[in-house]
């Protein structure tokens, strides 16, 4: 049987998706990851997320070229991924988020009990951070990481620039506030 | 403890957070500067690899396109059977259901609204069915129970009446 041109040109199509992919993979995946942590704050579920976004790619690989900024676009695919996700879930109790933040979190230098305390206190502000809005939430998540600019913050959230920031101002005052209250009761 | 509340750290809008803030921030910043597990693009790399690919358009094999289907009176003649075929169903489907029968029902004209019952001006009344009809006269039992239904009955005890003088 004769090989129809159109086939090759397929196959070669095909071979040039492939490779743009995993040059995504290479360059975004770790990115992904922290984002979808930031949220999930569990490795496997994090990494399920980044797997879930990439196969999305996957799906809709015809139209990677007609993206303008992957970063964004990529980020956008993986918080779309883990808010749905989170949503789903139920709550986990915040002893389980200690434990496995005193398992992730860099120990150099540290005692067991400096860890224990570290991990200890981030998992209460985490918590406090559980407790705002959930905009005002997004927006101080998504501000923590640094290779995001307000202009892409905004582009992900589907939001203004503007909004961005003062949903960040508001989500700060708040959080002050909030941490402050928890102080006073302790 | 207080050591993690004051990692420095530039503030990309130049707003002035508190002290509340700042810690929520450099923990949320540690959160979000952890590291990707060791292997998660060849991990990543792999699902992709196995992952079913999207639907593609099938292409005819390049052996048959010159097939009696690449002829366009064959295509044709293939469009008229399918148009026959079906318009034939739907013609023999059509000729076999009757169209229905006008009703018979009379109607009615408005009832008057009487108190109690009536025939509701009904035009025409329902055949009942006759009676028994008997060949001889029955002898009067209820004639000859009478006096044995009174005998069972208690008698009812009047006062005497006074005489009158």
């Amino acid at each position: 049987m004769e090989i129809a041109p159109s086939a090759v040109e397929d196959e070669a199509r095909q071979q040039v998706e492939e490779e743009a992919l995993e040059a995504l993979v290479g360059q975004y995946a770790s990115t992904l990851y922290r984002v979808a942590f930031s949220i999930l704050r569990n490795p496997s579920d994090a990494e399920d997320a980044v797997q879930e976004a990439f196969l999305r790619v996957l799906r809709h690989r015809d139209t990677l070229g007609e993206i303008r900024d992957h970063r964004v676009w990529l980020i956008r695919i993986v918080w779309n991924i883990v808010l749905d996700r989170k949503r789903r879930a139920k709550t986990r109790p915040e002893t389980d988020d200690v434990a496995e933040l005193a398992r992730v979190l860099p120990a150099e230098g540290l005692s067991a009990e400096q860890r224990a305390a570290a991990a200890q206190h981030h998992a209460h502000v985490l918590s406090c951070v559980d407790r705002l809005p959930t905009k005002e939430r997004e927006v101080m998540v998504l501000s923590a990481f640094e290779e995001l600019t307000s202009v892409e913050i905004a582009s992900v959230l589907g939001i203004t620039e503007s909004s961005v920031r003062s949903r960040l101002f508001r989500a700060r005052n708040l959080m002050a506030s909030l941490l402050q209250h928890s102080r006073s009761l302790r | 403890m207080n050591s993690h509340s004051h990692d420095g750290f530039d503030l990309k809008t130049g707003l002035n957070p508190g002290s509340g803030s700042s810690e929520a921030e450099t923990t949320l910043r540690v959160i979000a500067g952890l590291p990707a597990p060791e292997g998660l693009e060849q991990r990543v790399n792999a699902s992709l690899r196995h992952a079913p690919r999207s639907t593609s358009v099938l292409h005819w094999p390049a052996g048959q396109r010159s097939s009696w289907m690449q002829n366009t009176w064959a295509r044709t003649a293939a469009a008229a059977a399918i148009v026959f075929v079906v318009a034939g169903g739907g013609w023999e489907v059509y000729s076999r259901v009757q169209p229905a029968q006008p009703s018979s029902a009379i109607a009615l004209p408005p009832v008057a609204t009487h108190r109690g019952f009536s025939s509701a001006n009904a035009m025409r009344t329902p055949r009942t069915l006759n009676g028994t009809v008997l060949t001889h006269p029955l002898p009067d039992t209820a004639a000859e129970k009478r006096p044995t239904d009174r005998a069972k009955k208690p008698l009812k005890k009047t006062a005497a009446k006074p005489v009158a003088p």
